[in-house]
């Protein structure tokens, strides 16, 4: 009996120690990149907690609002909708970006193909195109491997295209299953984060995107290209946290700006930030 | 201590013990609340028909679907399909071990099946992935083996421990009697055991059933894993499927706290909790009749 | 002859059933541990995930699991054995008495994700407790109670009314016979009934996801309102979520590995007590 009280009263004080933890969550793109920051913030700062979960752009901004995380990764911009409801709270959003991606369309290597227009792709993706011979001599039917619908990545390429994807595209639940699938299938096409496939394959290649006749085509593993802005698909992964917890995180976004998390950042196949 | 210290202390504690009897009515009612009031809340936004029969569960498209259909038949077709393979499984497994076994063989069995019980549900979800669904997408040649037969196998794997074991108290709990008359008049014991002594004990095989099936209904991690989770309607038992708590589960995390998604998964939470309260009371009306009868 | 062959196939159809039941057991232990076992060492148990999780070991895990476990029993076991106290030794046949059994039976059936939805409702946001150790331990102990309800007073079922009535006779209060005999004596059965419960929820998932569990944290949680790493969880993530599925492949398997010796480890020293304690009667 005693010693259950003794117990109690350990933990009950441990409640009011104060150690704080920065509470990250949100899109699954980012969260492999947020562990590894968090792992090696630990080693310079071992006081500060990071607690990190994925789940998704829209969990991560859901959170935020629920007041269960300090800091939303996103990789698509808050949404409208969701603006309103910080507004309801009454809560102020700042937003960090801490790195830009470029998302690769991948194919076989073996496709006769050496690069695409973003009408082609348009059109493949929505379903009108149903065969690759729509774009180049080979005959056979597209296979499209895409991602579900909670990806911040599959909602940027719908909004970037203007389209909705065709039913029939499959809905892989990670880029590592897009680059596997595609390898199987030499008739597929996919998208997936640049950083994916910057090692380069000997069965799979990624297609330089133009948006006019004649414009050249820009690979997104050309790092000078992305810097200028210029590759159609390039995009800056967000970070959201609420004005009034800014103190509480800012050692956790300073370690991202600097060298050595910009080191982890590149390692990771992202890109520096453009400064403006 | 003096004889009043002791009778005061024995007071209190009495009204503290009488006390926590009442946490356990507290806590059903709280969680019956919690259900209630925020389903309210959700057909306050959704009117009950269109999500009773409302074909499609898109919460987050472009127009709001919040048609309950698709995982209700989702959570059947799999339920379904467990029952099928549990029920005879473990019926048959708990006749051998109360009719036949040697009591050496028995008393080793009865520790593996609490063995197979003590499992988690993650680790047999994982299975799912690595081990039973490459084998489902190799022998019916598909693309890949997470749909709801994979959450059928998996799901009968977790109900069989709670059937066998309550079959075999039922079919034990068969006096000696009904045994010796029958072979006392004539019958071997294949007629005696299938003609006389599962009959004798169905109410308690039935009661065994239900609490399997109350098992399978609320089992979410195994079905998360397995199944898919695609929430449409299901064709057969190559498609994948979401049922109702791999829905909970995966988009809870994603709604802010009181909007109409966020209601929508308290709805179909509370349609679960009937459900499978109904499924309770039934099994506890079958155990009722089976105490009564060999009382 | 073709009865012969009928009970024949009478044998097989039950001692078949009894042999898959059997073989899926020993499948499920087969693939886990012998796949397992080659990631499962001294360091893998000791050190922190690297590398984007994929190297490295499950420390923070195997901790949060057993810091989560504790705060489960500690507040799930005070409450269950004094609610099993109350209805085996005061409550006379009644029908709140019936009300409060019935209660039990019904909350034993409820699915654990509905035990996560009340816990996220009541202590992570209703207490404002927000997602914590603390949430998930309470929500846990919630979802623990009827078990140990019902353990306990098969426990105490077990010791005979002569005992409480001799102490009684000798002078004892109500109370005092209950501390001083019964329980003493039923300890053994209420220990199993709680180790159990204990293994039980170190393999729960659905309740703690939504009341405090996290992908990774960075050091090791010591206070019960920071969020954890668990065991299961890991198992899930590993499997289904992580960006380099079929790398961590390995890393599961161990996981799962060390979840199962876990939870055998307890299933074990409760079946040891129950045994150790059946032959003295």
């Amino acid at each position: 009996m005693k010693y259950y009280l003794f117990f109690l009263i350990v933990l009950l004080c441990s409640c009011l120690g104060n150690h704080d933890t920065i509470k990250i969550k949100g899109s699954d793109t980012e969260v492999n990149l947020a562990v590894q920051l968090a792992e090696s913030f630990h080693n310079v700062n071992s006081d500060v907690f990071v607690s990190i979960s994925g789940g998704g752009s829209g969990l991560g901004i859901a959170s935020l609002l629920n007041g269960t995380a300090d800091v939303a990764n996103s990789s698509r911009s808050i949404k409208q909708g969701e603006i309103e409801l910080f507004k309801k709270q009454g809560a102020q959003i700042d937003s960090f970006i801490f790195a830009q991606d470029a998302i690769a369309f991948v194919v076989a290597a073996d496709l006769p193909i050496d690069s695409i227009s973003t009408t082609d792709l348009a059109n493949i993706l929505s379903g009108k195109f149903k065969n690759w011979s729509a774009v180049t001599v080979k005959d056979i039917p597209i296979n499209i491997y895409g991602r579900q619908s909670n990806s911040g990545t599959h909602d940027f390429v719908k909004k970037k295209l203007g389209i909705d994807f065709t039913p029939y595209a499959k809905q892989m639940s990670g880029n590592a299953q897009i680059l596997e699938a595609i390898k199987a299938d030499h008739s597929g096409i996919g998208y997936v984060g640049a950083g994916y496939i910057a090692g380069g394959s000997k069965t799979l290649k990624v297609l330089p995107v133009f948006t006019t006749k004649n414009e050249k085509a820009v690979s997104p593993l050309d790092s000078t290209m992305i810097a200028a802005g210029k590759y159609f698909f390039q995009r800056p992964l967000f970070q959201y946290y609420k004005a009034d917890s800014y103190e509480k995180i800012k050692a956790f976004l300073d370690f991202e700006k600097t060298d050595e998390g910009k080191k982890i950042i590149h390692a990771s196949g992202y890109y520096p930030v453009i400064p403006n | 201590m003096s004889v009043k210290k002791r009778e005061n202390t024995d007071w209190i504690f009495k009204k503290i013990f009488k006390a926590t009897g009442f946490i356990t009515i507290a806590l059903l009612a709280g969680i019956f609340m919690m259900l209630l009031y925020n389903s309210i809340a959700f057909f306050t936004d959704i009117k009950p028909l269109d999500f009773f029969t409302g074909s499609q569960w898109n919460p987050e498209g472009t127009k709001g679907k919040y048609g309950i259909a698709p995982l209700l038949v989702s959570t059947g077709l799999v339920t379904l399909g467990a029952m099928l393979i549990a029920v005879p499984l473990g019926i048959f497994t708990a006749a051998y071990l109360s009719e036949l076994a040697h009591p050496k063989v028995k008393a080793i069995l009865k520790p593996l099946i609490e063995m197979l019980a003590a499992i988690p549900s993650v680790a047999i979800g994982f299975l799912g992935i690595v081990l039973v669904g490459p084998g489902i997408a190799k022998i019916f040649g598909i693309q890949n083996g997470l749909n709801a037969l994979n959450g059928s196998v998996l799901l009968a794997v977790m109900a069989l421990p709670t059937i066998i074991t309550i079959s075999e108290d039922a079919i034990n709990a068969v006096p000696l009697s009904h045994r010796e008359a029958s072979l006392a008049l004539g019958s071997n014991r294949w007629q005696t055991i299938f003609n006389v002594t599962l009959p004798a004990a169905l109410p308690g095989l039935i009661a065994a059933v239900m609490l399997g099936l109350g098992r399978a209904l609320g089992e979410t991690m195994t079905v998360l894993m397995a199944t898919g989770n695609a929430a449409v309607m299901p064709k057969g038992f190559l498609d994948a499927v979401r049922t109702i708590t791999a829905t909970i589960a995966i988009e809870m995390g994603e709604v802010p706290y009181q909007t109409t998604h966020y209601f929508a998964l308290f709805a179909i939470a509370a349609i679960l909790f009937l459900i499978t309260l109904a499924i309770n009371l039934l099994g506890e009306y079958f155990a009722n009749r089976l105490r009564k009868f060999h009382a | 002859m073709i009865k012969k062959i009928k009970y024949f196939f009478n044998w097989i159809l039950l001692l078949g059933s009894t042999a898959l039941v059997c073989l899926v057991l020993g499948v499920i232990l087969w693939d886990i541990f012998s796949k397992g076992m080659a990631s499962v060492s001294w360091s893998f148990v000791s050190q922190f995930p690297t590398n984007g999780m994929t190297k490295g070991g499950i420390l923070p895990a195997i901790v949060g699991t057993l810091l989560l476990t504790f705060i489960t029993t500690i507040f799930a076991v005070p409450f269950g054995v004094a609610c099993a106290i109350y209805l085996n030794e005061y409550a006379r046949p009644s029908t709140l008495t019936n009300i409060i059994r019935a209660s039990i039976r019904n909350l034993a059936g409820i699915p654990s994700i509905i035990y996560g939805l009340f816990g996220l409702a009541l202590f992570v946001q209703a207490l404002h407790l927000g997602t914590s150790v603390l949430s998930a331990g309470l929500t846990l102990g919630l979802l623990s109670l009827p078990y140990i309800i019902t353990t306990t007073e098969e426990a105490l079922k077990r010791i005979p009314n002569s005992m409480r009535e001799a102490t009684l006779a000798l002078g004892a209060t109500q109370f005092e016979t209950i501390k001083d005999v019964v329980l003493p004596k039923a300890l053994p059965g209420i220990l199993t009934g709680v180790i159990l419960t204990m293994s039980r929820a170190a393999g729960e998932t659905a309740p703690i996801l939504f009341t405090g569990v996290a992908f990774y944290i960075n050091g090791i949680t010591a206070s019960a309102n920071q969020e954890f790493m668990a065991l299961p969880y890991h198992l899930y993530m590993l499997s289904t979520q992580h960006q380099a599925i079929e790398e961590v492949r390995p890393l599961a398997y161990g996981t799962a590995t060390v979840l199962i010796m876990l939870v055998f480890v307890l299933n074990i020293i409760a079946f040891y007590i129950r045994f150790k304690h059946r032959t003295q009667d």
